[in-house]
């Protein structure tokens, strides 16, 4: 069976993802785990990218600012919100099952007294006698994501009148503005110098009975990869359920939908929200394994490489797109090495970005549906232009001429 | 039991009085022609009946319901399908997924296989089955033409308005498209047929509404509407106006 | 801020009646079955500048709200928020120093003229491919760097006439083979949806552009020396107040506004190239073919205009735009492979604000958001905030104008198919 090729050879890819970081043992075992990890966050944010443009038309560039909401909701949040057995009567707190719910106010990174914020003068005072709990990383994520997810909500509703270019511009400007903000209140968010994230499992965890650091890679590496497949299933289910066969319509003909009975504004609404809180959900994880955030993820190279993975894997295929950002993000990653023709230093850390581009637009102009897509359309598709073929033969040479079939009038 | 009813309404985009009361009623499968010189107000009337604009004033009733505010979808849903003058087929989905769309967006519960075999009857009916796995713009502009109109079969609505269904289309096709009118009229649908081509408005509908400057100026079976010299004068002073 | 409740609460209101206008006078024109285009724009700024009077003004009087009325109504409500700024924060620099406000003016009007003529490249290219190039700002950032190249690499001391001819024609020939290689087959139907191509492609131009300079010329901020070096001068020479005071690279009138060198010289190439196009535009042979086949371009194609050349004419023409605005602003600032960023994104948000495709608009739109930045950046008191906003303040304009009347100030609907329909 030659449809099932690409099944097959993706179980195999998934599988050597999988034992991967069991069986490697390498030197630079953290670094290619690292390697992977950003590749799978961008192969999420790659993925659900090419479910709003590819698949269902709507041209956004904004989706790096999804993705900055989800890590800043999680990082805020674990940043001010903390839970406490006593009030501390310097916060704004509130009574919540018995605890004291305690938000943190916020000084700045200019303040000279760094450490000085109502919980820490509260502690000192306390000098110990009382411990303050901080907010589980999950719910952090969590928050994320349905930030995220109210934020494509309220965008979907926004553009809901806008196509194409100006669906595109409006959405880079919203992105813009949300860089802007978190650049210029630095009191809040710490601006350039960044907000510091605890680990993702901040007391380490116990995996196959071995226990992992805060620090080990092997942890987040299967958490992204996990965080990666459950977007893919969602993609997948949805796009083979009629909200895939509807979104697709819109991208052809919101119109035609319209008169057919679709409700085109529901089902825009809907792939913004859902996109939106998978890119946010992959920020808030990403946050979290960085340890850091910063204004400087939304700029516009970064949405230019989710962009560029998508175009290259394939922009309407989401599967094509995620596996488009692994192997190029390996690949980015094995041409940094500079090398030297005729005493000129090629400095490849610059030059693979050139070459990036240049494929990006190759690939744009001789291959519309990337690299990726096109392999498993081969198969998928496998037999329809036969098909075709011999019904239109069997019209003429079947039994008393066969049903008169519509042929196209050349 | 169909029953459409249009009472007095009325179109103005900006100073321009486009409809000015029309009022038409349909009742049971009726198989109605709609005609008038360009301008007429034929396409705004359709595009009033789908949802597509409101209307200034007026009211259309599908069965009890009032349908005029209702947005495209929800009329669909009540039970009112259009084709459009110009094609609209989902140009990059295949011709089984273009007739997936309206059945699914009624709220099809049913399995993909009875859906399958709902939408092969269809596609056989209109001789264009075993292109069912290409893409609709692989398609030639006719057998488009009868993708959308197997999308309405899918649909399945009580009313059809056709917008046009012979342009551009070739003579062998036109058999294919008449088969489709009548058996959809048989089956217990009525039908809007709007179309230029005289011949073959006068041969299929039972009855002739005609639209002159928003105003609907005949309504009766074609040979009566055809003596009319209201007709007469809306369709010759037009040739007047368009030689002088 | 000394009563920043005062400007918040006006500010409030404003926003709430505004929203108001919008939706109740957007409803209005439905109902009675308006041309609804501007409706949104007239409400809101009725609500925003009068409140519910204006509302129930615009309501009561529906069908006469012209365009001078929203323009007044539009001027009023920036009128308010400035008078209540100064209410609000009576110390601020705005408020209290006049020289400090006509300087700003001055100079925002001044970098306003130079972000308008880059927006009309944008805009050119729009008009007539139907595409949004989103390599504009790497056009911009190699007219800079070739100007470097050329008067302190290349050639040490020569004329920096030569350096930004020579960057024009370099990238007029870049916009011209890349229409040619790339865009091409936009124009024949072989593509399904050209407006995403061309924005892709164009993205990717601009990528690969960007880090080519990087790769060749290095991260580090480069700077030339200004062109124009003004002859000292005082007028009139003894007195109390001077009119006018120039030094070598700056220009004093009244003692208040001081105007640099690049930025003065900037512009006033900027105005003259302007007018030489608007020549080019409206008197020549193949300028005519352009507006043509920006109009119609099957049309054109009949009148035996050929459409691809002019597209690529038009490419390279918007190209070329961008890059001497880059080699005009050169001497101005200092100049990094990533300069073109905010540039481009400031000429989205021109090119929105006075109407996607129209020239005039392009031009206005430039003046007006100079203008809005040098408010914001002069006015805001925390200096370190006012400059983390630069970039957003020319986006809530763009989102504004996206909002309100998304055809922009001079736009016109494009109905015809794909070029970036509404």
């Amino acid at each position: 069976m030659k449809r099932q090729i690409p099944n097959i050879a993706g179980a195999a890819f998934l599988l050597l993802l999988a034992v991967f970081p069991l069986t490697y043992g390498g030197a630079d075992y953290d670094y290619v785990m690292h390697i992977l990890i950003t590749g799978f966050f961008y192969a999420i944010l790659a993925a659900s990218w090419s479910m709003l443009s590819g698949y269902a038309g709507q041209f956004s560039f904004g989706h790096m600012g999804f993705m900055a909401i989800g890590a800043y909701s999680a990082g805020l949040f674990r940043h001010y919100i903390y839970l406490s057995p006593e009030p501390t009567g310097l916060c704004a707190e509130t009574q919540f099952f018995g605890q004291w719910l305690v938000v943190v106010n916020p000084i700045g990174v200019t303040s000279t007294t760094l450490t000085q914020d109502c919980l820490r003068q509260a502690m000192d005072a306390w000098a110990g006698s009382v411990e303050v709990t901080a907010m589980p990383v999950l719910l952090g994520v969590v928050l994320g994501t349905l930030m995220g997810a109210l934020a494509g909500f309220l965008v979907g509703m926004l553009v809901l009148r806008l196509r194409a270019a100006y669906l595109a511009l409006f959405t880079l400007g919203f992105s813009e503005i949300l860089k802007a903000t978190i650049s210029a209140e630095i009191d809040i968010t710490r601006g350039q110098a960044g907000l510091e994230l605890p680990a993702l499992y901040p007391s380490g965890i116990t995996l196959f009975g071995r226990f992992y650091e805060p620090t080990d890679k092997l942890p987040p590496y299967y958490t992204m990869l996990g965080l990666l497949l459950i977007c893919l299933i969602i993609l997948g289910w949805l796009a083979h359920s009629r909200f895939g066969l509807f979104v697709r319509a819109l991208r052809e003909d919101q119109d035609a939908a319209a008169a057919l009975g679709v409700n085109t504004t529901k089902y825009k609404v809907l792939v913004f929200s859902v996109t939106c809180s998978m890119a946010a959900a992959a920020g808030a994880v990403q946050g979290h394994y960085v340890q850091i955030i910063t204004p400087n993820m939304l700029f516009l190279l970064q949405m230019s490489l989710v962009v560029a993975m998508a175009v290259i894997g394939g922009i309407e295929n989401f599967v094509a797109a995620a596996i488009g950002a692994i192997i190029l993000q390996v690949l980015l990653e094995m041409l940094r090495n500079s090398f030297v023709i005729g005493g000129v230093e090629v400095d490849m850390t610059i030059w693979r970005l050139v070459f990036f581009g240049i494929l990006l637009m190759i690939t744009l102009r001789f291959f519309r549906n990337g690299l990726i897509a096109p392999m498993i359309a081969y198969f998928r598709r496998q037999g329809v232009a036969e098909e075709t073929v011999a019904k239109r033969a069997s019209t003429v040479t079947g039994p008393e001429g066969g049903p008169h079939r519509t042929e196209a009038p050349d | 039991m169909i029953h459409l009813k249009v009472t007095n309404l009325h179109k103005r985009f900006g100073g321009n009085h486009v409809l000015k009361g029309v009022s038409f009623e349909v009742n049971g499968p009726e198989l109605i022609g709609l005609i008038g010189p360009n301008g007429a107000g034929k396409t705004t009337l359709t595009n009033i009946l789908d949802g597509a604009i409101k209307p200034t004033s007026g009211t259309v009733y599908l069965g009890e319901r009032r349908i005029d505010q209702f947005p495209p979808f929800e009329v669909a849903r009540a039970g009112l399908g259009r084709t459009f003058q110009v094609t609209r087929s989902f140009r990059r989905m295949t011709v089984l997924e273009n007739l997936f769309v309206p059945a699914l967006a009624l709220g099809h519960s049913r399995g993909r296989a009875e859906l399958t075999e709902q939408a092969m009857e269809v596609l056989e009916f209109l001789t264009i089955d075993h292109l069912r796995n290409e893409h609709a713009q692989a398609l030639s502009g006719g057998q488009q033409k009868l993708l959308e109109l197997g999308r309405l079969l899918m649909l399945d609505p009580d009313v059809i308005i056709l917008d046009e269904p012979f342009a551009g289309v070739h003579p062998r096709l036109m058999e294919v498209i008449y088969a489709y009118i009548r058996r959809v009229n048989d089956a217990g649908k009525a039908i809007i047929l709007i179309s230029h081509q005289m011949d073959s408005i006068f041969s299929l509908s039972e009855r002739l509404l005609v639209l002159n400057f928003g105003d609907l100026i005949a309504d009766g079976p074609p040979d009566e509407v055809k003596n009319d010299p209201a007709v007469i004068e809306a369709y010759l002073g037009a040739e007047e106006e368009e030689t002088a | 801020m000394e009563f920043p409740v005062l400007f918040w609460g006006v500010l409030g209101w404003m926003i709430f009646w505004g929203v108001s206008g919008s939706i109740l006078i957007r409803r209005r024109y439905l109902a009675r079955d308006l041309d609804t285009s501007n409706a949104t724009f007239i409400g809101t700024m009725a609500g925003a500048a009068l409140g519910p009077v204006g509302i129930a003004a615009v309501w009561a009087g529906t069908p006469r709200a012209s365009g001078y009325l929203s323009t007044a109504l539009a001027l009023l409500a920036v009128l308010i928020i400035a008078v209540t700024f100064s209410f609000a924060d009576p110390d601020n620099i705005c408020v209290t120093s006049g020289g400090f406000v006509a300087s700003q003016v001055v100079n925002g009007l001044i970098i306003g003229i130079i972000y308008g003529f880059m927006a009309l490249g944008l805009s050119l290219i729009f008009s007539i491919l139907g595409v949004v190039s989103f390599a504009h700002g790497e056009f911009y950032m190699i007219g800079g760097m070739l100007v470097y190249w050329i008067t302190e690499v290349l050639m040490p001391g020569v004329n920096p006439l030569i350096g930004v001819l020579g960057a024009c024609a370099v990238a007029f020939v870049i916009g011209a083979v890349f229409e040619r290689l790339m865009l091409t087959p936009m124009y024949h139907g072989k593509i399904d949806r050209p407006v995403e191509y061309g924005i892709l492609v164009t993205f990717g131009l601009a990528f690969t552009l960007q880090y080519f300079v990087q790769a060749v010329a290095g991260a580090s901020p480069v700077k030339v020396q200004r062109y124009v070096e003004f002859p000292r001068f005082r007028f009139p020479a003894e007195a109390d107040l001077v009119w006018i005071k120039t030094s070598r690279g700056s220009m004093t009138l009244f003692e208040q506004v001081t105007i640099s060198s690049p930025r003065l010289s900037a512009a006033v190439t900027c105005i003259l190239v302007l007018l030489a196009l608007l020549y080019f535009m409206h008197r020549t042979w193949t300028g005519k073919a352009l507006r043509a086949v920006s109009q119609d371009r099957e049309a054109a194609a009949i009148a035996g205009i050929s459409p691809d050349r002019m597209n690529m004419l038009a490419f390279a023409l918007g190209g070329m735009i961008a890059a001497l605005a880059g080699a005009l602003l050169v001497q101005a600032f200092s100049w990094l492979p990533q300069v073109g960023a905010i540039p481009a994104m400031r000429s989205f948000v021109i090119v929105v604000l006075g109407g996607l495709g129209s020239l005039p608009g392009a031009f206005v739109g430039g003046i007006m958001v100079g203008l809005v930045e040098a408010a914001g950046t002069g006015c805001i008191p925390d200096a370190q905030k006012a400059a983390s906003y630069i970039p957003a303040y020319g986006m809530i304009v763009l989102t504004l104008t996206l909002l309100l009347r998304p055809t922009g100030m001079f736009g016109r609907r494009f109905a015809s198919g794909s070029h970036g329909q509404l």
